[in-house]
């Protein structure tokens, strides 16, 4: 059966008066990759951020409209965010490793929430990086600082770090714009792969990409949704006039 | 930032404050210093207020301090202060703005570290050496030169105290020098503009407000400089005659309350009259620092450096 | 080629003044190594009642380490709210310009403000607990700026993957932040150790005695130190030098020794910032 995962009510997001999301509304299908295309300065970055609540952290933001995920909303009173950001796991655009050693890093989420210790964290460590692809790579220096990995090795690092704590979503603020094109489909496949077992969102400005590797795609424009649906529709048949400007390079 | 914005955003702060423990500590600790600051000028001025009741601007003006006789005109004191701290601007001022710019412009980066390393050095030294060193062989140098009786007087504190303030004028007027955009350097080099040429140009223009912020705080450190001076100064509570004459002994205020804190008793007016000087040095410092800090604010240059 | 060799003139009269700050700081040196001879070194661990130095050595110790006790975490904690806490620019900018005033205060009305306020109000007597409340607070602004700067040059990617993996806010900084920042930290704190070391003026009323019959049993006994004895005997007791070298040369060092270490510490550390050279 198909599952929504997420499910987005209009959201608005404001930076003091800049009114960066407008009434954004839709719903992100579990197990699957959902896209977020747009040009530099749309807002999907702060959309992603919205869903596992990190704009609560910048100074003048306000938030308003319903962020459910699993059928809760997240912005409810009650809600513990710090268990929200353990469910919602992110990746940054610029791979960002502590600098600590590549065990350390896997091994601090697992740390704060005090979820393992010892022969159990090992595993946990050793089970994130098979994950992200990483580690037949680094288990002979698992002790080895993190800063020593190549940039591609970096960010499954990161993505290694952020599976350590078991989220059930994972979100990506272009993840592969700091990397080469080997790293890049490297990572690419992984997200396919993740995509099994997690809810995946991409956001991203390389609409080759959006059309490789996701299966629903979004796309904002200005703070709003202009469009979305399943990624072959909305490549071959978009509703939009202004989608389709933007799929065939008219702007961008 | 009007008032009524400030105090909104106090209240939201102290409501976020209630419900945070850590975040409270934290702003404990912060807020330290304005406590500190204000107690310190709570206190000093209430010891100090007998004086100011009873002398009035006499303890400044007033030209003569005897305390055998219960006089607190600190006039003489006031003056030696300023001669001594004018004396040791003049020689530190040209000479550390020179060096700040040889530093920082000509001289090859590879020697910049460790000049900028001994020029720290002599900053951390303390007064107290400062003042051996000048008492145990500056002063009878001085003696010998102009044969003087005695080698304490107001041209040893005032080369002395150059010597301390000189790491605070090129440690400032460095860091106003540095901040300069290199895209300013840059433009006028790919104009073919000489090196010189840029440092006088372009340079020196950008850098005026921070140096002149490092004037002030020259100033500020030297007229609070206490055990230096005190130990090679002379210590004789009496304008020199001639005024300009260097060569005589001079008393300047902190060297006075140094000196005789010790003795007056807890109440008295010398006591008063010690604390109001004190309270009177604590203001003029005040004023130079936030001044200081308010043109390197406002310079063009250099709004980011940090003092 | 005149406006070559016109410059290169420039340049040599604008070296003049550093080459006189450089001769300047090789005379300090050697006016005090010429002194070396004269010190006579078993005095170090003797008692001040027999000639010696021992109490006077211990007394700026004990002086340094209460201080520290006090500035050290205070000063960190403040940091550390200017830097990751503070909600608006104003609020730090106040409390940064209050910071500046309070290290451009003379110490002699630091001293001033020790005594009436510690020594006095707070009836604590001329002892060694009011010195360290009075140089903590000669301390507090040398670490709280230091930190501000140590902790303004991590990147804020480190606290953000913490917190974008559900750390607390104190945790992310804590376990991310303070521990990059930590060298910066340690080398303010050793300098502001260095900057009061050698400090007179602010416990000239507030703790120091000119000797004691042993060392403080309590916080609550005057002390002795190095700085005020040196001064001491120089000012009031008209000591010929040779006699005070002993207590000069072991500050001199003292306080050296500290801000060469930080100046090492600094160059080091500027070198084990891994994330500076992904740039």
């Amino acid at each position: 059966m198909v599952n929504d995962k997420i499910d987005i009510r209009n959201l608005n997001v404001w930076f003091r008066d800049n009114h960066v999301l407008k009434d954004v509304s839709f719903k992100i299908r579990e197990n699957a990759v959902t896209a977020i295309m747009g040009p530099s300065g749309c807002g999907k970055t702060t959309l992603i951020r919205a869903i596992n609540r990190m704009n609560d952290l910048i100074y003048g933001c306000r938030t308003s409209g319903d962020v459910y995920i699993d059928g809760h909303n997240i912005y409810d009173g009650n809600i513990n965010v710090y268990e929200l950001r353990r469910k919602v796991g992110m990746v940054f655009q610029k791979p960002n490793p502590f600098p600590k050693s590549i065990y350390e890093n896997v091994a601090f989420g697992p740390r704060i929430h005090k979820v393992a210790s010892g022969r159990e964290l090992d595993e946990i460590v050793e089970r994130s990086l098979r994950e992200a692809a990483l580690w037949d790579e680094v288990k002979d220096r698992l002790h080895d600082n993190a800063f020593n990995l190549s940039g591609g090795q970096q960010q499954r690092l990161c993505i290694a770090r952020a599976l350590a704590v078991k989220p059930e979503i994972i979100l990506m603020d272009e993840p592969c714009s700091a990397l080469d094109p080997a790293a890049t489909a490297k990572i690419e496949a992984l997200i396919r792969r993740l995509s099994k077992k997690y809810t995946v969102i991409v956001v991203t400005h390389n609409l080759q990409q959006a059309a490789r590797i996701s299966d629903f795609t979004a796309f904002l424009y200005m703070g709003k949704l202009i469009e979305y649906g399943d990624t072959k529709s909305v490549f071959e048949n978009p509703h939009s006039e202004l989608t389709e400007k933007y799929i065939t390079g008219k702007f961008g | 930032m009007n008032l009524e914005s400030f105090l909104k955003s106090l209240h939201k702060l102290f409501m976020r404050l209630k419900s945070q423990p850590v975040e409270f500590i934290l702003f404990f600790c912060a807020s330290f210093s304005i406590v500190i600051l204000l107690l310190m000028f709570l206190f000093v001025v209430k010891e100090g207020s007998l004086a100011f009741v009873r002398l009035g601007v006499q303890l400044i003006f007033g030209q003569r301090w005897e305390t055998n006789s219960d006089l607190y005109g600190g006039f003489p004191l006031v003056y030696g202060s300023l001669m001594v701290v004018s004396g040791a601007l003049v020689i530190s001022v040209p000479l550390g703005i020179c060096t700040s710019i040889f530093i920082a412009e000509v001289l090859p980066f590879q020697l910049r570290d460790p000049v900028k390393s001994i020029i720290e050095l002599l900053a951390s030294i303390p007064s107290v050496i400062y003042g051996f060193i000048g008492a145990t062989f500056l002063a009878p140098l001085m003696a010998s030169i102009f044969e003087l009786h005695s080698g304490a007087t107001a041209l040893t504190a005032s080369l002395i105290l150059a010597i301390m303030v000189l790491p605070t004028i090129v440690g400032v007027s460095g860091e106003t020098i540095s901040a300069v955009p290199r895209d300013y350097k840059e433009a006028a080099l790919a104009l073919g503009a000489s090196k010189w040429q840029i440092i006088r140009n372009v340079v020196l223009p950008l850098s005026k407000s921070g140096m002149l912020a490092s004037v002030m705080l020259g100033f500020g450190r030297a007229i609070g400089e206490t055990v230096a001076v005190l130990m090679v100064a002379g210590n004789v509570a009496m304008v020199p005659t001639p005024p300009w004459n260097y060569l005589a002994p001079v008393y300047p205020v902190t060297a006075v309350i140094a000196m005789q804190m010790g003795e007056a008793a807890v109440g008295s007016l010398e006591y008063s009259a010690l604390f109001g000087l004190g309270s009177i040095l604590f203001i003029i410092t005040f004023v130079v620092n936030t001044i200081a800090d308010v043109i390197v604010r406002r310079g063009p240059v250099t709004r980011g450096v940090q003092l | 080629m005149s406006g070559q060799t016109g410059e290169r003139v420039i340049f040599a009269i604008l070296g003049v003044p550093m080459l006189i700050c450089m001769l300047i700081f090789s005379w300090i040196l050697s006016l005090l190594l010429t002194g070396i001879g004269s010190v006579r070194w078993e005095l170090l661990t003797v008692s001040a009642l027999q000639g010696g130095m021992f109490e006077m050595i211990v007394g700026t110790i004990y002086l340094l380490l209460g201080a520290t006790a006090i500035a050290g975490p205070v000063g960190i904690l403040a940091a550390i709210y200017l830097v990751e806490y503070a909600p608006s620019r104003g609020l730090t900018r106040i409390i940064d310009q209050a910071i500046n005033n309070l290290a451009g205060v003379p110490s002699i009305v630091i001293g001033l403000f020790g005594y009436t306020f510690f020594c006095r109000h707070l009836r604590l007597g001329v002892s060694l607990t009011a010195g360290w409340l009075t140089l903590a607070l000669m301390m507090l602004p040398i670490v709280i700026r230091g930190s501000e700067e140590a902790l303004r040059m991590v990147p804020a990617s480190f606290k953000e993957a913490a917190l974008a993996l559900g750390a607390t806010r104190w945790k992310a900084i804590s376990s991310t932040t303070l521990p990059a920042a930590a060298p910066g930290v340690v080398t303010s704190v050793i300098l502001g150790i260095a900057r009061v070391a050698g400090e007179t003026a602010a416990i000239l009323f507030t703790s120091c005695v000119l000797i004691t019959r042993g060392l403080p049993r309590s916080p609550l006994e005057p002390v002795m130190a190095l700085s005020y004895n040196l001064f001491v005997k120089i000012v009031a007791l008209g000591t010929p030098a040779q006699k005070v070298f002993g207590v000069a040369l072991v500050l001199f060092m003292i306080v050296t020794s500290l801000s060469l270490s930080a100046i090492l510490l600094r160059i080091h550390y500027r070198k084990g910032q891994p994330w500076l050279m992904i740039r």
